[in-house]
């Protein structure tokens, strides 16, 4: 008996440590990991998860970007940033449309703005004039 | 050809501010007389000036911008403006300038406001003497006090401003010249720079923000005469600096900060004349700087003096007055006769396991910082001050 719940305590202790989700951001005490400005804006911002389950948050999709540059991609188990249009909401980046628009501007100068839907990207360029990208693409720019 | 001047008041024949400005011709003054103006969107697109007679209240009601300016030559003075609309997608503010120049704002109070002073694309101002006040809980639902966007040669006095996220925020504007200002209790930083370049701020007071000010991507930047207080907190800096080369940081105190200035891949940047009173750290240079000159800086009783990341150095600290210094001025010129290392050895296991602060003052730390001092194995060698003075500066 004493046994089987050490051995319990121990599993749990094991699991626990263990989550498969990234951290929750949080605004306005957290730094982003590549230019050390506090997070703010709810609808630019961007995180990115390991392998290892190590989660870093970025201030806005352009940070993360560049911060990609400086490290091996295969690491990387998923890929979030904020929905325009849904504030604080984090969305698959790989899925995202993405729009620069001199008419949005970004957190680091970029003008760089994500969406969920190709519908909702389209939508925001007809009202804001600028060039749609998906994820490979925008990848492609920032080489 | 004379200005004339055109009463507005609940009593007069113009009884708004909307209404005034609609028959006003260039050049004329409105006089606002003390009273409360329900009124929002006001659009002033020709030159004028709207002067407050005993403060006039102009209350937006949350419905969005107040007073958006389109033409050049219009003063602002003497409004107290509040409730303005906060939104998502429009950055609705108290004041906008837009696209216009030799304008003035002054004397104005500006309370519950989303964004306070907004000058966008606007060059040749001024705005000098005005008091913001936010209330700003969590930084999401707040903007930022004064706010330049690719707004040039512009000068920003004597201004008030509080409870905003950013007090003073430029991006993209050159030339501009930020004096006596007092921006404290906001929620990120006291004056935040972006890839803004030649820009002067002097004799302001920083204090118990978020992080005091941020300069970043930007070149050219004088800071002279700030003093930085009371910027506390896991990662809350006096001064910020990254990815910024050529600029001069003469004269300013930094008390009690978590870090005095933090320093990111900054170049060629001359620190003269400073006082780091009282701060956790004084100086933390993360990642490659070059070609910085420290001199005549008093550092009083820092917790560190100086922390670093690499075994690099190409910086050089020289004539400074180190509290911690133990040596000895034999010749009495002044000048200790034995260099000082401000680098402890503690400081990179800190910086590798930042838990480790906890043995701050332990004997066995002050054993291993000492044994650097005699014989450096760990730290950059060349990293000392020669010239380690005896007095204060």
């Amino acid at each position: 008996m004493k046994n089987s719940i050490i051995y319990i305590f121990f599993v749990l202790l094991v699991t626990a440590s263990c989550t498969n989700s990234p951290k929750t951001i949080a605004y306005g005490t957290d730094h982003c990991h590549f230019c050390s400005m506090t997070i703010v804006d709810k609808q630019h911002a961007a995180q990115f998860m390991t392998k290892k389950g190590r989660s870093y948050a970025f201030d806005a999709s352009e940070c993360m970007l560049n911060h990609l540059k400086e490290i091996d991609r295969a690491t990387v188990e998923t890929f979030l940033v904020n929905d325009y249009n849904a504030p604080g909401e984090l969305i698959d980046a790989t899925q995202a449309t993405y729009l620069i628009s001199k008419n949005i501007p970004s957190p680091m100068g970029e003008y760089l703005t994500a969406f969920a839907t190709k519908e909702a990207a389209e939508k925001a360029q007809s009202d804001n004039k600028g060039e749609l990208y998906t994820w490979e693409q925008l990848n492609n720019r920032y080489k | 050809m004379f200005a004339n001047t055109i009463n507005v008041c609940s009593q007069c024949k113009v009884k708004s501010v909307a209404e005034g400005i609609k028959v006003a011709s260039a050049f004329d003054t409105l006089l606002i007389k003390k009273g409360t103006y329900k009124e929002y969107n006001i659009l002033v697109d020709k030159p004028l000036t709207l002067l407050g007679e005993d403060f006039p209240i102009i209350d937006g009601e949350d419905k969005g911008e107040i007073i958006r300016i389109v033409a050049d030559n219009v003063t602002i003075d003497g409004l107290f403006i509040i409730n303005v609309g906060t939104s998502y997608t429009s950055d609705y503010a108290a004041i906008r300038v837009v696209r216009s120049e030799h304008y003035l704002i002054q004397n104005v109070v500006l309370e519950k406001l989303f964004f306070g002073i907004y000058l966008e694309k606007s060059n040749n101002g001024k705005v000098y003497h005005n008091k913001i006040i936010g209330d700003a809980v969590d930084e999401y639902n707040s903007g930022n006090g004064i706010q330049l966007w690719y707004s040039h040669n512009v000068v920003v006095d004597r201004n008030i401003v509080q409870g905003v996220r950013d007090g003073i925020y430029l991006e993209f504007s050159d030339n501009v010249t930020i004096n006596n200002n007092a921006s404290t209790n906001n929620l990120r930083y006291g004056l935040h720079f972006m890839f803004s370049d030649d820009d002067i701020y002097t004799n302001n007071v920083f204090e118990n923000n978020g992080a005091g000010v941020a300069v970043m991507f930007s070149k050219n930047i004088k800071m002279i005469g700030n003093t930085f207080k009371k910027n506390w907190g896991t990662a809350a800096f006096g001064l910020l600096l990254k990815e910024i080369n050529d600029a001069e940081i003469t004269g300013n105190i930094f008390e009690e900060n978590t870090i005095g200035i933090n320093i990111e891949g900054s170049n060629r940047i001359d620190y003269k004349n400073n006082n780091f009173i009282k701060n956790g750290w004084a100086i933390k240079v993360l990642g490659a700087c070059y070609s910085n000159f420290f001199s005549s800086n008093n550092f009083l009783y820092n917790s560190f003096d100086i922390s670093y990341n690499s075994k690099l150095n190409d910086n050089v600290f020289d004539g400074n007055y180190w509290s911690d210094y133990t040596g000895y001025d034999l010749n009495k010129d002044g000048v200790g006769d034995v260099p000082y290392r401000p680098v402890k050895l503690f400081s990179y296991i800190v910086n590798k396991t930042p838990e480790t602060i906890v043995l701050l003052r332990s004997l066995f730390m002050d054993i291993i910082d000492f044994s650097e001092k005699v014989s450096p194995v760990f730290t950059p060698d060349n990293l000392m001050d020669s010239n380690p003075l005896i007095t204060k500066v």
